[in-house]
């Protein structure tokens, strides 16, 4: 997959408990595309704020995707919840200016399914070439 | 607390629409409370209105500030050294702090960027509901610790209206019956009693009679 010539630019914050390897396989990925992508590891995901995302945006990224484990496996119980609200949030303001709110999206891994973070970056960029 | 609620974007981009230079200020007491004009609120509603130009091809420079209390001298004094370099101030204090920035400030646009509702309680994470009128003339004594004027949908002062059902307000079942509260409450503490003493009636003029009020102390002028 060639995302290089795209020119998009994309944030990725997730929840670092989704994979105990994630800092060495998300610079394989970010050394792979270079500036057009960028990830924001989170302690859990419901450490985000409605205000990184915007920063993210404002940044130049184009879309932000945030990244959380599935409903009901948080491991602070219910950080994803909180992230989905904050999202939630996050888009209606970015509405408000006209832009579209699928510039924010919310990827929910699924139950059971253990792939790394860019195995699931990898999936999300295949989703968006498709 | 004194909450308020953020403008509609579209309403605060009309304020600000003749002017490039914009500082945009928040204030971290009771509006960073209730999540409405604290320094996240202000980077967030920057950020926006940042992004909204530059989508609409429009130059703004924003220029992000929070005083600890836009309703103090002290704390507005902050803005003298750069409020000179900015076209128009955004605020994002409540009603009163927004003034007090303009008394400052006369020939500066000082605009507000929230709505200031009312006095109240944080009542849970991203809850806040009204509990006080600020009439002058607090009767909570009288009244278990519940003002009726404020938290019975019809401000009854004398007592309910009979209209509750299951212990929940007529005009909004999600809130509780004020009344039903302050016997509940007076029975619990055994001061019933309260409600059988004939008070005279409530002095309105200290919430409303004679034009905006004030309070001054002597022993805490300089």
């Amino acid at each position: 997959m060639d995302q290089k010539g795209l020119g998009i630019t994309r944030a990725i914050l997730f929840c670092r408990q989704l994979d105990p390897n994630q800092d060495a396989n998300r610079r394989a990925i970010e050394r792979e595309m270079g500036a057009r992508i960028r990830f924001f590891p989170l302690p859990c995901s419901g450490r985000v704020d409605p205000l990184y995302l915007m920063r993210a945006l404002e940044s130049g990224a184009d879309k932000v995707y945030l990244i959380t484990c599935p409903e009901g496996a948080c491991r602070y119980r219910e950080g994803n919840l909180r992230a989905k609200k904050r999202i939630a949030y996050a888009k209606s303001l970015i509405e408000e200016i006209g832009l579209e709110p699928e510039r924010f999206e919310l990827i929910l891994t699924s139950a059971g399914n253990h792939k790394t973070i860019d195995e699931i970056t990898r999936d999300i960029l295949a989703r968006e070439e498709s | 607390m004194i909450t308020a609620e953020r403008k509609p974007i579209k309403e605060i981009k009309e304020m600000l629409a003749p002017y490039k230079k914009i500082l945009v200020v928040g204030c971290g007491s009771c509006v960073a409370e209730c999540a409405a004009g604290g320094e996240k609120e202000v980077g967030l509603l920057s950020s926006a209105l940042r992004m909204d130009a530059k989508a609409s091809g429009k130059e703004i420079e924003i220029k992000e500030m929070t005083l600890d209390r836009q309703c103090v001298y002290e704390f507005i004094d902050q803005l003298t050294e750069v409020i000179d370099q900015y076209d128009i101030v955004l605020s994002l204090a409540c009603g009163a702090g927004v003034q007090a920035v303009a008394e400052v400030f006369p020939k500066v646009h000082i605009v507000p960027a929230l709505n200031t509702t009312f006095l109240g309680e944080t009542k849970e994470a991203g809850l806040w509901v009204e509990n006080c009128r600020g009439c002058g003339d607090c009767k909570l004594g009288v009244f278990a610790a519940v003002c009726p004027v404020t938290r019975c949908a019809k401000g009854l002062f004398n007592g309910p209206c009979g209209g509750s059902k299951t212990d929940r307000c007529e005009v909004d079942p999600d809130v509780p019956c004020a009344w039903q509260l302050i016997v509940s409450r007076l029975e619990d503490i055994g001061r019933l009693d309260l409600l059988r003493k004939v008070h005279p009636p409530a002095d309105w003029s200290k919430q409303q009679g004679k034009g905006p009020r004030k309070i001054k102390r002597e022993d805490q002028r300089t």
